[in-house]
């Protein structure tokens, strides 16, 4: 059973605040959801995991360096004399 | 004894390449103005995808190599997911081996002499940004600025095994580490921040206590002695130790527990679906070993061959590679006498070296002497052109000069020949002082000697001895 | 010159701008205006670039009047999906996250579709974050059903088939992460494409998740679908996961000397003794309404040399759970970087705690972007990985080796699109996994990675159906042999009033 307060703290590690009602109606949603994702657990461990694509070594990307084009438009946001402002860290 | 664990984790800039690890951008940060040197990849923003540098993996397999590893041929990247303002994606590339070894090496051993340190494993992964605070007291700021050059520049982290039990054999270890990989030509030490430690001390099996934030491998050693103490002391006071992440405050010279309250931390690995797992193959590995420079380990072996060097003289030659490729391109120059030239190198010249310096492990910048220097000094003394005293001096006029010793000794020679006169001054001067030793002196070799003594102290030694000896001879020959 | 240009497929727009019919900037005028008579019905576009839209038409026709080369798509009216992005065009994801996000760069498709001279027109409307099987969960409201205004289009491509079905571009692009371009499709009676995995670049795609999305063309008919498909899929340097790909063929070489290639498309008609798996799951789970038509399809096809043969895919039980977790972890990774720091909206970061910041700033994703963010937080956290998204990865595998086997009997698998017709836009908002479960049908080849396209079969009610058909990894050619086969022995293309 999936608790508010688990969600609460997956909330906190994805940095969302959820208010109360967003708590309430997510319990529920996300419960019956994981209940959904419990047919996975009849797959024994011992199986074979999705094989991702592979890549040569030979096929990555050649070590030359080259400087970006920053277009006209701003792509950039809260400059400080070069610096991107950020919030306070304490 | 109380049992000491201590384990590190050593990141490694790759300063040697040209671009950042997954992004095209020029990897060299410093010195350049802020958020120049990023581009839309490095800055995370939304649709890039990471571009792996293919000479990046070819750098780490090497310090795997180096360091006893065994390279994988399957090797994966991870994310590690935590926010922070210097990660430009809240996540960092990384390599993770929890699910089976996928980092690019692992199972290494580095030996020390009398024992051998295990490396768990070595990691490829990206640095993040830097948080710049205009107030240096960072809970005076009422914001940060984040410049974010040095994001995305490949680091190399190494992992030991905690298998050292004393803070001696984690320098010794440091410093065969760093000029590892000096000789592998990857990262360029000097470089502020190019290289980082982070510890962790457990004492008698109990909990594990981190420190981080040490910037110079010379603190290590400090650090851990502190932090050694500090957990003895609380052993004895039975204060329960915790497992804890705690800082080194560099000004006061203490471990400090980190002010933010370390969140339970749950990284939520998994791995990184845009990059394929990558092949290494038999081809790769055998092509980076056939390439691999000469590693410490085989140069003092060679040193202790060629040039029949001491142990000891071998191994404070090579625990820098400055120092060891200096002495060997004095050797070149002058091969007749490869000891006298090591001694010189590591007494004389390492004698000249402020202790700074050797802290930043740039011995010889400051100073004007090169390996031509030394040979000819060598081969002068060899010669019987100039005796040791003399050639120190010497070589203390070329370190501020850069001028050959021939030159050197040649207007040294003029002065003195030159004041061949103020020697007979000085003699003069002192017969006048010390009568009875003058009078000794006709049957005494010792009042002889004290007299010598006394004319080289008054010319500050600049006087050549076997001329002032005779002219004293003579001079007391006249009176008789 | 033809009444409404709007209306013609790619093929005829581009064969049309160069035999000199019509120009490109009296065809994008139509498109403009026919634009700005039905979008605020249909509410397929976040934005229309008119002012680029008659810059790249002029110098088509500026090209074509000195006599010089334009590409292969040239004059050819080309919607993307919001989610992919355009160089100094705003590009927002349908959120407010990114309400005023202008990228810098071009995402790879687009550099080859401006490269190839198709006229790209604007922005069009999804899920935040491609999250969805409606187009609902949009900041800027719901994508409407050419169809039935009141129903919903599908998702996430939402307006990426709305707006092909009410003639307000040729041909767009949708992405596809668990269906989102064959479900819109299937719902507005277009032809949708989820390419290989690996053939199209997605670099600029804006990622939802990584490992199961493909950026595909959806279009009028079969053939515009390769014409795009064409344009836009290859290795590229900036997606180390991209493949290389044979261009699928549609027409001989002579075909191409006369550049009139709509009359003289072949590709599909010598198709004979095709092999074809009918998967039982989806057939069986589907509603009546939508099997009775595929059934009809599929006697069709029977009476025309072509093996049809009911097959089981047992795998089938794991796919949604094993879709979702892997989607929802991947994505609640990908929507970190969404801080306000480097870009977003104005929002002074000065004198806030970081943390508190972060939380403010993320508070405004929306409802079901926030769900999944959570939702694979949890499958990943340290507790539960080896239960669910170990788990997930594996089923994943199972599937992926069921289908190969599949295929070593079948030439292609079919089956409808969709479980369902569309339905009442609202009717399902508010039950998510029931939301989840409208997506059984299209997360196998996502999960696979294998090509499967999406052609409109006939209407049921008097809305549309889809038939899926899908085939295996690199099989574009057998798909695109087989669906135009099937496209010419149904023939059920037609234009919604609106
Ligand atoms: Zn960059």
């Amino acid at each position: 059973m999936v608790s508010k307060d688990e969600i609460k703290h997956l909330g906190w590690l994805s940095r969302l605040e959820l208010t109360n009602a967003e708590l309430d109606r997510y319990v529920s949603q996300i419960d019956e959801i994981i209940r959904y994702f419990d047919k996975l657990d009849t797959i024994p461990l011992s199986e074979s995991e999705w094989s991702y694509s592979t890549k040569e070594v030979s096929e990555l990307r050649d070590d030359t360096n080259r400087v970006f084009k920053w277009g006209k438009l701003q792509s950039l946001k809260n400059r400080k004399d070069g610096f991107i402002k950020g919030p306070k860290m304490s | 004894m109380v049992e000491v664990k201590i384990g590190l984790e050593i990141h490694c800039q790759l300063t040697g390449l040209s671009s950042k690890l997954f992004c095209p951008c020029q990897c060299d940060y410093r010195g350049e103005v802020p958020n120049t040197t990023i581009c839309p990849i490095c800055l995370g923003l939304p649709g890039t995808l990471p571009l792996l540098n293919k000479r990046a993996v070819a750098f780490a397999s090497m310090i795997s190599m180096a360091l006893g590893c065994k390279v994988q041929e399957r090797i994966t990247f991870y994310r590690k997911n935590y926010f922070y303002p210097d990660l430009p994606k809240n996540f960092q590339i990384t390599q993770y081996n929890a699910f089976g070894i996928t980092s690019i090496g692992a199972d290494g051993k580095v030996d020390l002499g009398a024992k051998s340190i295990g490396i768990r494993r070595v990691q490829l992964e990206e640095d993040p940004g830097r948080l710049i605070y205009e107030n240096a007291d960072v809970n005076a700021n009422f914001y940060t600025l984040i410049d974010y050059n040095r994001a995305g520049v490949a680091l190399v982290e190494i992992v030991t095994e905690p298998d050292f039990d004393n803070p001696k054999d984690v320098r010794l270890f440091l410093d065969k580490v760093t000029s590892t990989i000096e000789h592998l030509g990857v990262c360029d030490i000097k470089l502020d921040g190019s290289l980082r430690c982070d510890v962790n001390v457990s004492l008698k099996g109990g909990k594990k206590v981190e420190i981080k934030n040490i910037n110079s491998f010379g603190d290590v050693e400090k650090a851990l002695r502190y932090e050694i103490t500090r957990q003895k002391t609380m052993l004895i006071r039975e204060i329960e130790i915790k497992s804890e992440t705690r800082h080194w405050d560099d000004a006061r010279k203490v471990t400090m527990q980190s002010r933010t309250k370390e969140e339970e931390q749950d990284y939520k690995y998994f791995p990184e679906p845009d990059i394929p797992t990558i092949i290494l193959g038999d081809q790769f590995i055998s092509t980076i070993k056939a390439k691999m420079p000469e590693l410490p380990d085989e140069r003092k072996i060679r040193f202790l061959k060629d040039y029949a060097l001491s142990d000891h003289v071998a191994k404070v030659l090579i625990d820098n590679k400055e120092l060891a490729d200096f002495f060997e391109s004095t050797v070149k120059l002058y091969p007749s006498s490869p000891n006298e030239i090591a001694h010189w190198i590591i007494s004389d010249l390492l004698g000249l070296v402020d202790d700074s310096k050797k802290e930043e492990r740039s011995l010889l910048s400051g100073l004007r002497i090169e390996p031509k220097h030394i040979a000819e000094l060598v081969k002068m003394i060899d010669q019987n052109k100039v005796n040791r005293n003399i050639a120190k001096s010497v070589l203390s006029q070329i370190a501020r000069t850069g001028e050959m010793p021939s030159c050197v000794l040649d207007k040294m020679n003029a002065s003195l020949i030159d004041s061949e006169s103020k020697i007979a001054e000085a003699i003069d001067s002192i017969f006048e002082l010390e009568i009875s030793a003058v009078r000794d002196a006709k049957h005494n070799p010792n009042a002889m000697n004290f007299l010598l003594g006394k004319v080289m102290q008054m010319t500050r030694g600049r006087a050549d001895p076997k001329i002032t000896l005779n002219l004293i001879k003579a001079r007391l020959a006249r009176m008789e | 010159m033809p009444n409404h240009l709007y209306h013609l497929t790619a093929n005829q727009v581009t064969c049309g701008i160069r035999n000199g019919e019509f120009s490109a900037q009296e065809y994008i005028f139509q498109i403009l205006e026919r634009i700005e008579k039905v979008d605020n019905k249909i509410n397929a576009f976040i934005l229309v670039d008119k002012q680029g839209a008659i810059e790249k038409a002029r110098s088509i026709d500026k090209r074509l009047r000195d006599g010089g080369a334009v590409g292969e798509l040239a004059g050819i009216a080309v919607g993307i999906k919001d989610n992919i992005c355009i160089k100094d065009l705003k590009t927002t994801c349908a959120s407010n996250i990114l309400e005023s996000y202008i990228p810098p760069y071009d995402a790879d498709v687009i550099r080859r579709l401006k490269e190839n001279d198709a006229i790209v027109v604007g922005k069009l409307n999804l899920d935040e974050f491609a999250m969805g099987s409606t187009t609902e969960f949009s900041r800027y409201g719901p994508t409407r059903n050419p169809w039935n205004l009141d129903y919903v289009a599908g998702g996430s491509s939402g307006g990426s088939a709305a707006s092909v079905a009410a003639s307000e571009c040729a041909v767009s692009l949708g992405s596809d992460t668990g269906g989102s371009i064959r479900c819109p499709s299937s719902f507005c009676s277009v032809v949708g494409l989820k390419p290989t995995y690996g053939c199209v670049s997605r670099s600029g795609l804006i990622s939802y998740s990584n490992s199961l999305e493909q950026i595909g063309p959806l279009g009028k008919t079969v053939l515009d679908v390769v014409m795009v498909m064409n344009a836009i899929a290859g290795i590229d340097e900036n997606d180390q996961t991209t493949k290389p790909i044979r261009p699928i063929a549609t027409r001989t070489s002579e075909d191409i000397s006369t550049s009139n290639i709509s009359s003289k498309y072949t590709a599909g008609q010598n198709k004979r003794n095709i092999t074809i798996g009918l998967v039982k799951e989806l057939i069986q789970g589907a509603d009546p309404a939508v099997s009775k038509c595929i059934y009809t399809a599929v006697d069709l096809f029977e009476g025309l040399d072509c093996k049809c043969e009911e097959t089981s895919m047992k795998s089938i039980q794991y796919a949604l759970a094993s879709y979702y977790t892997i989607a929802t972890a991947e994505a609640s990774s990908n929507l970190a970087r969404y801080d306000n720091i480097r870009y977003g909206f104005d929002y002074d970061p000065e004198g806030y705690e970081w943390n508190t910041y972060f939380s403010n700033v993320r508070n405004n994703f929306g409802d079901e972007a926030k769900r999944r963010i959570i939702i694979g937080s949890y499958v990943l956290s340290a507790g539960y990985y080896g239960k669910y998204y170990l788990k997930a990865q594996k089923a994943r595998e199972r599937i992926r080796q069921e289908i190969k086997s599949l295929f070593e009997r079948f030439d292609v698998l079919i089956g409808p699109t969709m479980p369902i017709l569309p339905f009442k836009i609202g009717e399902k908002i508010d039950d998510p996994l029931k939301m989840y479960q409208i997506d059984i049908d299209t997360v196998i080849a996502n999960l696979a990675g294998i090509p499967a396209i999406s052609i409109p079969i006939g209407f049921s009610n008097s809305f549309p159906v889809g038939l899926q058909i899908m085939a295996d990894y690199m099989g574009e050619q057998t798909l695109f042999d087989v669906a135009s086969f099937f496209e010419k022995i149904v023939d059920v293309r037609r234009s919604p009033e609106i």
